[in-house]
């Protein structure tokens, strides 16, 4: 049984419950009090994640402390079809450069969220100025993507982990003080990801309308 | 350095917002221009629609709405706007009755051009832009700095020749790379502290996405060079929210205003029915919702009422269908023999007395003939809304039903009971009716006879009155106008006389007070004011049952009291 240490949140775990969602998957939620409870700080915790971070996934025996592991694991064990995390080398590669420029996000745009949403005592100048350097750089790709017709991430027909791995704190950012206003070729993109089969929500993530370009079915 | 002048601050004229491509299919597009922002939606008609970026209810930015093709949806209460006319459609909150009409947001003026949105601040403004040709845009570049220094250092970088006959903030351009390649520069002002260069070229390039790079490149080095050397820009304006008065999302008396359309085209849709479709001579026609009517002033100057059949997004014309009656009162006889193609026509805003619930799990539209024309519309917005319904269509034969083709659009939903006789109609009304369920509504318009067999049909199997809902083209009862009476308006603070064969409607109107009216027959519901004191008289076929035996509300155009003196909430 795939067990998800969860906190509601927080866009790395929803990360996990977005791609658990699409892919129909069933999964029990163990709540973890970050703020103001700091659970995640208690021995208990720290044996599953040293790092003191959610989410952590456990399945089948392995213990996942990475998002973008998580979701590595998810498509590679659970997508039969291999259209989450293609297998062609070029692709693999291409999804991997996604991951990381998750992490970038998390670690910029992601972390200044979370400084402002919890009033911390954190300079966030520095953080939003590094997302907006990641922003215009996607935004960028995103625009000459459509040009050529392909409206993912990865220039493929369909959508990979790499869309769904940066779809949080791209969404997100305007509670980082990021407006999306500077960036309407991802504000496009957000719309096709919302429209994949089995999207979910979280708090500060609206639904998209259906019937627009590139709504995607991903399921069998 | 060649410094240009720098742009006057606030110029009423035409601003490139986006680029074609930048409204896909049901997207709304963020936009800014000159501090204020802007919602940018097509819909799927093709309509661009540019609005001032908030929702009249609580402020929240429509970009972040729904595009549902034909409407715009606020994500905080689901408030929804019509295309074209930005009329407020629909409250969720109050799903039973209708929007006010005054419920509308700001819309700018647009055209399409060259590949690109243009909008105007100002309304009637005459277009001033580029000649049509086949203009290529290039990718625009955000800039964070004011439009005067983006302005004067492209000058500097290139060649510039004056445009300001378009724009103060347009230029020509030819790059002292390369000095052959002219280039048409549109400086946005998105704010004091950002601006949009958006770049065109005469013609596509021979290859297009090459030259698109290569152009962004020039662009993006040019921005992170101003950026650099510009010092952090005055902070953006916040746009200027204002919230609708709580009483506008309250159902507000019928406009008095009226319109003048011109009759594009009229074609026979049944052996006895033609179908007028009627476009605006200047501007757009104000929203509509499904099941309402507007009032036709016909050429002998006689009033009558017609149900707007279009569904969401179809108001860039409104289509009636009207039905020449044997026992006709001249009405319906003018237009099927009088009114032609071309003709002007002056109509009413639209009246909303049958409106349509979108929150219903099955709603059942019962049509007996011309009946049809208000369901219709509702038939066409449950099926863009995704709702279910079914569609019941009576009719004599085959040759006397109406909009025949229109109704074959909607395959499964529509039942046709043709040549049914009464005992027959209430079997069938029964069948179809069955027991009453959580979130049903039933919805009947036809002849006195098919109303009367569905509202007492629904009573006997239990369906409360608010989940039946009729409308009545006119009222056949005889009105007995003898009774005499003291009408108090409590606002006014006035005392109204009402003599014998006086209606109560005409002497208030003759005190002086207004009061918006339509078919003057009892039947529209237009005229229906609260009552505070006394018993009235009804003599309408508006209310149902219960609100007359209630007596809380009286139809003054044929009703009376009982009661010596009727008190209104006027």
């Amino acid at each position: 049984m795939i067990t998800l240490y969860d906190y509601e949140n927080s866009a790395d775990c929803y990360k996990a419950r977005l791609l658990l969602g699409i892919l129909g998957l069933k999964f029990d939620i163990v709540p973890v009090d970050i703020f103001p409870g700091d659970d995640h700080r208690r021995p208990e915790f720290l044996d599953l994640n040293p790092l003191a971070e959610v989410p952590v996934l456990t399945d089948d025996g392995v213990t996942l402390t990475d998002p973008q592991a998580i979701m590595v694991w998810l498509a590679a064990r659970y997508d039969d079809r291999k259209l989450w995390l293609p297998g062609a080398a070029e692709s693999i590669a291409m999804v991997q450069h996604w991951l990381g420029m998750a992490a970038r996000l998390a670690a910029s745009a992601g972390a200044a969220r979370t400084a402002l949403a919890r009033t911390d005592e954190l300079d966030v100048a520095p953080l939003q100025a590094e997302a907006h350097r990641l922003l215009r750089v996607i935004d960028e790709h995103l625009w000459f993507a459509e040009r050529e017709r392909r409206f993912w991430l990865v220039p493929l027909s369909h959508p990979t982990i790499a869309d769904l791995s940066c779809f949080p704190d791209l969404a997100l950012s305007e509670e980082a003080g990021i407006y999306h206003i500077d960036y309407p070729a991802i504000r496009r993109w957000l719309d096709r990801v919302k429209r994949i089969d089995g999207f979910s929500v979280m708090s500060g993530i609206f639904p998209a309308s259906r019937g627009g370009t590139a709504t995607v079915s991903t399921t069998s | 350095m060649n410094h240009m002048s720098p742009p006057p601050p606030l110029s009423p004229v035409w601003h490139p917002i986006a680029a074609s491509t930048d409204l896909a299919v049901r997207h709304v597009f963020h936009g800014k221009l000159l501090g204020r922002e802007l919602a940018v939606w097509r819909a799927d008609d093709g309509h661009v629609n540019v609005w001032d970026n908030r929702c009249l209810h609580r402020g929240v930015r429509l970009s972040i709405g729904m595009n549902d093709g034909a409407e715009l949806k606020c994500q905080y209460h689901g408030w929804r706007y019509a295309s074209r006319s930005a009329g407020c459609t629909y409250i969720p909150a109050h799903p039973a009755n209708s929007p006010s009409r005054q419920v509308t947001n700001r819309v700018f003026p647009t055209i399409e051009r060259c590949g690109l949105i243009w909008a105007a601040l100002e309304p009637d403004q005459p277009f001033i832009g580029l000649p049509q040709a086949d203009w290529f845009a290039a990718r625009e570049a955000i800039v964070h700095a004011p439009a005067a220094l983006v302005l004067n250092t492209l000058a500097a970088e290139a060649v510039p020749r004056s445009l300001a006959w378009l724009s103060p903030y347009a230029m020509r351009l030819a790059r002292r790379a390369a000095p052959d390649e002219t280039l048409i520069i549109l400086a946005q002002p998105a704010d004091g502290a950002t601006t949009i260069i958006r770049a065109l070229r005469a013609g596509a390039p021979a290859d297009a996405n090459a030259w698109l790079r290569r152009i962004n490149r020039v662009f993006v080095t040019l921005r992170d060079q101003i950026e650099a050397a510009s010092p952090a820009g005055e902070a953006a304006a916040e746009p200027d929210f204002t919230p609708v008065a709580a009483e506008l999302a309250e159902p507000a008396p019928a406009a008095t205003a009226g319109l003048t359309v011109t009759v594009a085209r009229k074609w026979q849709v049944a052996a006895d029915v033609f179908a007028l479709k009627l476009k605006p001579l200047a501007g757009t026609l104000p929203a509509f919702q499904p099941g309402a009517h507007i009032d036709v002033t016909l050429p002998s100057g006689q009033v009558r009422q017609y149900s707007l059949t279009g569904g969401p997004g179809e108001n860039e014309f409104w289509t009636i269908g009207v039905r020449r009656m044997p026992q006709s009162r001249g009405g319906s006889r003018q237009i099927a023999e009088q009114v032609r193609e071309g003709d002007l026509l002056s109509v009413s805003a639209p009246r909303h007395n049958f409106p349509l619930r979108r929150d219903a799990l099955r709603s059942v539209l019962i049509a007996g003939g011309i009946g049809l024309t208000p369901l219709l519309a509702m038939a066409k917005a449950l099926r863009h809304g995704g709702h279910p319904f079914e569609l019941h269509v009576f009719s004599r034969d085959a040759a006397h039903l109406p909009f025949a083709d229109t109704l074959r659009g909607f395959g499964d939903n529509v039942r046709l009971h043709l040549g049914s006789d009464p005992v027959q109609t209430r079997e069938t009304v029964a069948h179809l009716l069955g027991p009453h369920g959580f979130a049903q509504h039933v919805y009947v318009c036809g002849a006195p006879g098919l109303i009367d067999a569905v509202t007492r049909t629904a009573d006997h199997l239990g369906w409360p009155d608010e989940a039946v809902h009729y409308e009545h083209f006119s009222n056949d009862r005889e009105i007995n106008a003898s009774s005499s009476f003291t009408v108090a308006l409590a606002r006014s603070a006035l005392d109204v006389e009402i003599p014998a064969g006086c209606s109560m409607l005409a002497a208030i109107r003759a005190a002086g007070v207004s009061l918006p009216s339509s078919c003057e027959r009892g039947a529209c519901g237009t005229c229906v004011v609260k009552v505070l004191e006394g018993v009235p008289d009804h003599q309408d076929v508006y209310l149902n049952a219960r609100e007359k035996a209630a007596g809380r509300s009286v139809v003054t155009c044929v009703s009376r009291a009982t009661s010596q003196r009727l008190v209104l909430d006027l």
